[in-house]
């Protein structure tokens, strides 16, 4: 019981902000952080797409070895494939369970197989590309792709913005601890507790809420006087601002090695098919 | 004759929906490599006057401009704002709120970026290169220093290349040594550059050092603009606009009643000269030690042994204090210094239960911290936050105060109520949200949200920061009043003014270690400590050092005392009403 | 001087957006890392979990102009709790942008006074309805296209509806009232009047942030979203042939009746929806594009 309440103590938003922050402004070094933001996005959209265009298990099975070599490369914090791999089995565990009341059988779990693989290969390919992709990369090539100005000024915005809002709402929230009061019982399955939390939650938008106002007057007051607005109508700013993105050598090898393995493993799957045979009750 | 690059002729300015101008018929001229401090009360237009030079005002907040503005000759009203901010910069007194980049390189990158300039990166790189900043190019801007965030917002500033640089406030939202890091950084590219420099400023002692000529605004207007050494002559005016002159050229005033025309003092080392051939008694106040050993105090908070530190975002510790062991006793009131960085805020969140020591023991009022819940705690301990912003969680200043004892269903919460209302002078603004309030009603107001929670404890953190002299004379006498409410008061502050005048007992504080734990003339005598930890003497005590008068003395009226023939002529400025009694 | 002071207005307008954005960004960001934060209560299918703030954008909508409002909370969410965080969906995150930027930016054009609760009211739960109602639209289209053959797989389709089911009644519950309706009635009016000073403009009033066409259209996109809804689930259950006659017996038998108000309570608020949003329609839309063609 010791050890538990030990280790939950360790468990305290401090280390949870540490973590986050971790996750946000760590090293990003890995062979994909290298690529150029375009080609990276490019071959997400690859992953994010194709597999829903296969039912052949093969070809899947396929990608999703193909996903798995390169999470292994990129070095994934395990705790974002924990969460991965436990939100997937459970929704696909839910899926089965209920199915089986139905009067469904074991079929149901295969079908839901294919169906599974198609959402981890998405997934993995979404978290080899994006969690070590720099945020501001990422938004220079958004920009590239013509999205709107504001979305990929928001994506650095966030990206400085993010510690200090945190760091707001926690003295926020701390002044309400502190001068309010936990409820003496805690109900039944410390149901009052919770109310308590959830109530304060909310309640410490309240100043928040006019603190980031407040805020972000100057914050694009100051933007105007950057020439923020009129780089936006500004070609030749945006031109120079995206000179850096540069495809390489490293590129290309990267894009054509990709679609080799592709080639390869379509060729496979139409060769040994492994496919759902359909039972008719 | 140097050409004048800002020429206002005539203007006036209301917002939309305002009855009232903001500007009123001001006619100004501001000449190419001037060092200009503009001065005024609160609300007197300084920052709306400096908004027309950068055209934010008309071109950004629309209202009835009437009038001239004109920057090197152009009339604002016939460009826009980005055509002008490459002419005017302007670093925000929420400099903080101006920085829009994730890292110090993003920011200084993004203006002449946005004009599509091609040379961006060195002019970025130049920028930071005029501020000695080249090593933080790579750091993130929240893990930045208070100091440190300033500088790169004037970095960010300079990027664009303008002719004219204005300030707002930088001695508000910064610490005195950083403070003193920007004005001479502003000297440099004053001197060096050639740079127009504009601050809105209302610490005398910089602008005597710093600037080269004074305007004074009122209502919306120009009153005067003179050169600063003119202008600091005025003493009584200057005071009637709630502007206090440097104490150099107060204690001169004071101590010079034979030659009434004679010119004052301004500078630190106009003072020196003033003063030197003058002698001084030799018997100063004596030096004595902190407790009377034969009534020992009662403990009310002490740290045994105590180890704390944070995490990092590497995942490694980084250890505020090693081995801290201090006791508070009843009664005191205690000045917490030290550099940015030295464990004075850690400190204090030890002692409220929020932070906890990795290793120690800290008991607050018979409680083990490490036993009770910091909710427990704070009905022994206030915090209250610098930034008073941050105590306002409700929607009134009376909600505020009352939600401690509301949470408890206290009896008495209407009358205590009533009575910190009273004390504060607050009975006026009970309704209002404290956000809407000025910054001298808001620390009062935050005072009477902490006294709320009623506390033997009571912690502050910079009372006194980004107040104007008025709200900090009003400041300083509120915190003496507090002995009635509180046993013991701990402030953790850059202002030496304010420990000079108000404790009783000082710590030091240096990177986790105390330094120095005494009385305050003690400290103050010691020029070296203080030095070395990176605190900032105010200048009547460096007036001592200069003068070798020691112990040093620690006010104008202790100097006085001190000069042979010093017959107490001095009378205190009365201290002004509360602001919102005007 | 009229010509500049016109120039004036669409400067400051875009100035005013861009404030909006950021300020609904940031706030809508924040409030996703604390969700994220936040324990989920999970038993079996029934997940009590806080999937979102709806207050936050919601009130956001409500007090300023719709569509910055209503763009920069997905953002918000994409940027700060799933780019920064490592959890970032790709194309996922595009279609979860859509959805509740939309929804919000119909809530915000339903409500013309800010100060009035049943406004708000029925706006709140239109804005968490309709993000509900497309995202279940989306989950059962990929099912329907991930799996080959669908209905020939006994029991998923059913248990797919099952599930969505509850959890569209388990969001309208947590982030529709208890995240959404409760706290945007108490924070929009404490808000109102007091934070557009801040932010240096005037409150919004009867008729600013909305023309008449675009609340004719969201008028129009609310009920486009529910046919949708209901055609989709109707289509899905002839199709897969879901027979709820056939298993409804035998169902209550093993697992007892209250298994099946789950269901039930999902129907039944979809019919509410239904009929406030109806009923609200026919009140207000008469003199409402009267009055708007009188301003034309």
């Amino acid at each position: 019981m010791n050890h538990i309440k030990h280790l939950l103590s360790k468990i305290n938003v401090e280390t949870i902000k540490i973590e986050l922050m971790n996750t946000a402004y760590g090293e990003r070094s890995t062979l994909m952080a290298k690529l150029d933001p375009r080609v990276a996005i490019i071959w997400y959209l690859m992953f994010a797409i194709l597999p829903w265009f296969f039912w052949n298990n093969t070809i899947l099975i396929g990608m999703l070895l193909y996903m798995i070599v390169l999470t292994a490369v990129s070095r994934i914090s395990p705790l974002i494939l924990f969460l991965l791999c436990f939100g997937i089995l459970t929704e696909a565990g839910y899926i089965i369970f209920v199915s089986i009341f139905f009067g469904g059988d074991l079929t149901a779990a295969l079908a839901l197989m294919t169906f599974t693989m198609k959402l981890t290969i998405i997934s993995l390919a979404s978290i080899v590309i994006f969690t070590n992709m720099d945020p501001e990369r990422f938004s220079d090539a958004l920009l590239r792709f013509k999205v709107p100005e504001t979305f990929c000024f928001g994506i650095s915005y966030g990206y400085r913005m993010l510690p200090i809002l945190i760091d707001e709402y926690q003295s926020i929230f701390q002044s309400f601890r502190l001068r309010g009061k936990y409820p003496e019982s805690k109900g039944v399955l410390g149901w009052r507790y919770i109310y308590h939390i959830c109530v304060t939650t909310v309640k410490a938008f309240y100043p928040m809420i006019l603190n980031t106002a407040k805020r972000t007057r100057t914050t694009v007051e100051a933007l105007e006087v950057k020439g923020f607005t009129y780089g936006m109508h500004n070609p030749k700013a945006k031109e120079l601002k995206l000179s850096y993105l540069k495809t390489t050598k490293n590129d290309a090898l990267f894009l054509s090695i990709t679609c080799v393995v592709l080639f390869l493993i379509i060729y496979t799957g139409n060769t040994y098919p492994i496919e759902r045979t359909v039972h008719q009750l | 004759m140097k050409d004048s690059i800002i020429q206002l002729n005539h203007v006036n300015f209301s917002y939309p929906f305002a009855k009232e101008n903001v500007l009123n018929n001001v006619t100004l001229s501001v000449e190419q490599g001037e060092f200009l401090a503009v001065i005024g009360g609160n609300g007197s237009g300084k920052t709306t006057l400096c908004k027309t030079f950068n055209g934010l005002i008309p071109h950004y907040y629309n209202g009835q401009l009437s009038g001239e503005v004109n920057i090197y000759g152009e009339d604002t009203i016939e460009t826009n704002v980005a055509m002008l901010s490459k002419q005017v910069g302007y670093v925000y007194q929420d400099f903080e709120s101006q920085l829009v980049r994730p890292r110090v390189i993003d920011e200084v990158r993004f203006a002449p970026l946005n004009y599509g300039w091609t040379d961006y990166k060195k002019r970025g790189d130049e920028a930071l290169d005029m501020l000695n900043l080249t090593h933080l190019k790579k750091e993130f801007i929240w893990q930045l220093s208070g100091g440190q965030k300033h500088l790169t917002a004037l970095a960010s500033v300079l990027s664009l290349q303008p002719e004219i640089i204005i300030v707002d406030e930088p001695v508000a939202q910064l610490d005195p040594v950083h403070a003193l890091e920007i004005y001479e950084t502003l000297k440099h590219l004053n001197q060096e550059y050639g740079k127009t420099i504009i601050v809105i400023e209302h610490h005398t002692e910089f602008i005597a050092e710093y600037a080269d000529s004074v305007l004074l605004m009122e209502n919306g207007t120009t009153k005067w603009k003179y050169p600063t050494f003119t202008a600091m002559q005025r003493t009584k005016e200057l005071l009637s606009h709630n502007i206090l002159p440097p104490p150099v050229t107060r204690l001169a005033e004071a101590s010079d009643t034979s030659h009434k025309d004679a010119a004052l003092p301004v500078t630190f080392d106009e003072a020196i000269s003033f003063f030197n051939d003058r002698s001084f008694t030799a018997k100063g106040p004596t030096l004595n030690s902190v407790r009377s050993p034969e009534r020992k105090p009662k403990e009310l908070a002490s740290f045994y042994g105590v180890k704390q530190g944070y995490k990092t975002v590497e995942k490694n510790y980084k250890w505020v204090f090693r081995n801290l062991t201090l006791s508070l006793y009843e009664g005191e009131r205690i000045a917490l210094v030290g550099g940015n960085g030295a464990g004075k805020s850690s400190l204090m969140k030890m002692l409220t239960g929020i932070l906890r020591p990795a290793l120690g023991d800290i008991v607050v009022d018979g409680m083990h911290a490490s036993q009770t819940s910091p909710e427990r705690m704070a009905e022994s301990v206030t915090y209250i936050h610098q930034n008073p912003e941050e105590m306002f969680i409700d929607d009134n200043i009376r909600a505020d105060i009352d939600y401690f004892s509301k949470a408890r269903n206290l009896v008495d919460t209407e009358s205590y109520a009533k009575q910190l209302c009273h004390m504060f002078s607050l009975h006026h603004l009970e309704d209002k949200d404290g956000r809407l309030l000025s910054g001298g009603q808001q620390r009062r107001a935050s005072l009477a949200i902490g006294l709320g929670t009623r506390p033997s404890l009571l912690l502050l953190d910079e009372p006194t920061a980004s107040l104007d002299i008025n709200s900090r004379e009003e400041m300083t006498r509120l915190l003496h009043e507090l002995k009635g409410h509180v046993k013991t008061t701990v402030i953790a502050t850059h202002d030496m003014e304010l420990v000079a005048e108000w404790a009783t007992r000082v710590i030091v504080l240096n990177e986790g270690e105390i330094e120095y734990d005494g009385d305050r003339r003690g400290l103050f005598s010691n020029h070296d400590l203080m030095r070395q930890c990176s605190l900032h003497p105010p200048q009547i005590v460096r007036l001592s050092e200069k003068l070798g008068v020691y112990p040093s003395a620690l006010s104008i009226a202790e100097f006085l005392e001190l000069m042979k023939r010093g017959e107490s002529v001095y009378e205190p400025y009365q201290t002004p009403a509360f602001e919102n009694q005007r | 001087m009229n010509q500049n002071s016109l120039h004036q207005k669409k400067e400051l307008n875009q100035s005013q957006q861009l404030m909006i954005f950021v300020l609904s960004m940031s706030l809508f960001g924040l409030a996703n890392i604390i969700t994220e934060i936040v324990p989920e209560f999970t038993f079996g299918p029934v997940e009590l979990s806080v999937s979102y703030f709806a207050f936050i954008p919601l009130t956001m909508v409500f007090l300023f102009s719709p569509l910055p409002a209503a763009l920069g909370a997905p953002l918000g969410e994409i940027i700060f709790a799933d780019l920064l965080m490592g959890d970032f969906g790709g194309i996922g995150e595009l279609e979860g942008f859509i959805e509740f930027g939309l929804a919000m930016y119909i809530a915000g054009l339903l409500v013309s006074d800010p100060m009035n609760k049943k406004q708000i009211s029925i706006a709140v739960l239109v804005g968490v309805g309709i993000d509900q109602m497309l995202s279940t639209i989306v989950d059962i289209g990929k099912v329907w296209i991930g799996i080959e053959e669908l209905e020939a797989v006994p029991g998923v389709p059913e248990s797919i509806l099952l599930l969505e089911g509850i959890s569209f009644v388990n969001e309208m519950l947590i982030s529709g009232v208890l995240f959404g309706l409760i706290p945007a009635l108490w924070l929009v009016p404490k808000l109102y009047g007091k934070i557009e000073p801040l932010m240096g403009f005037e409150p919004r009033g009867d008729r600013s942030f909305r023309s008449a066409t675009e609340v004719v259209s969201a008028r129009f996109l609310i009920l486009a979203v529910f046919f949708c809804f209901v055609a989709m689930i109707a289509e899905f259950m002839a199709e897969m042939d879901v027979n709820f006659a056939v298993w409804e017996p035998e169902f209550i038998e093993q697992f007892g009746q209250q298994f099946l108000w789950i269901g039930v309570s999902a129907a039944v608020i979809v019919l509410i929806l239904a009929i406030m949003g109806i009923s609200y329609l026919k009140k207000s839309s008469t003199p409402d594009t009267k009055s708007s063609r009188k301003a034309q």
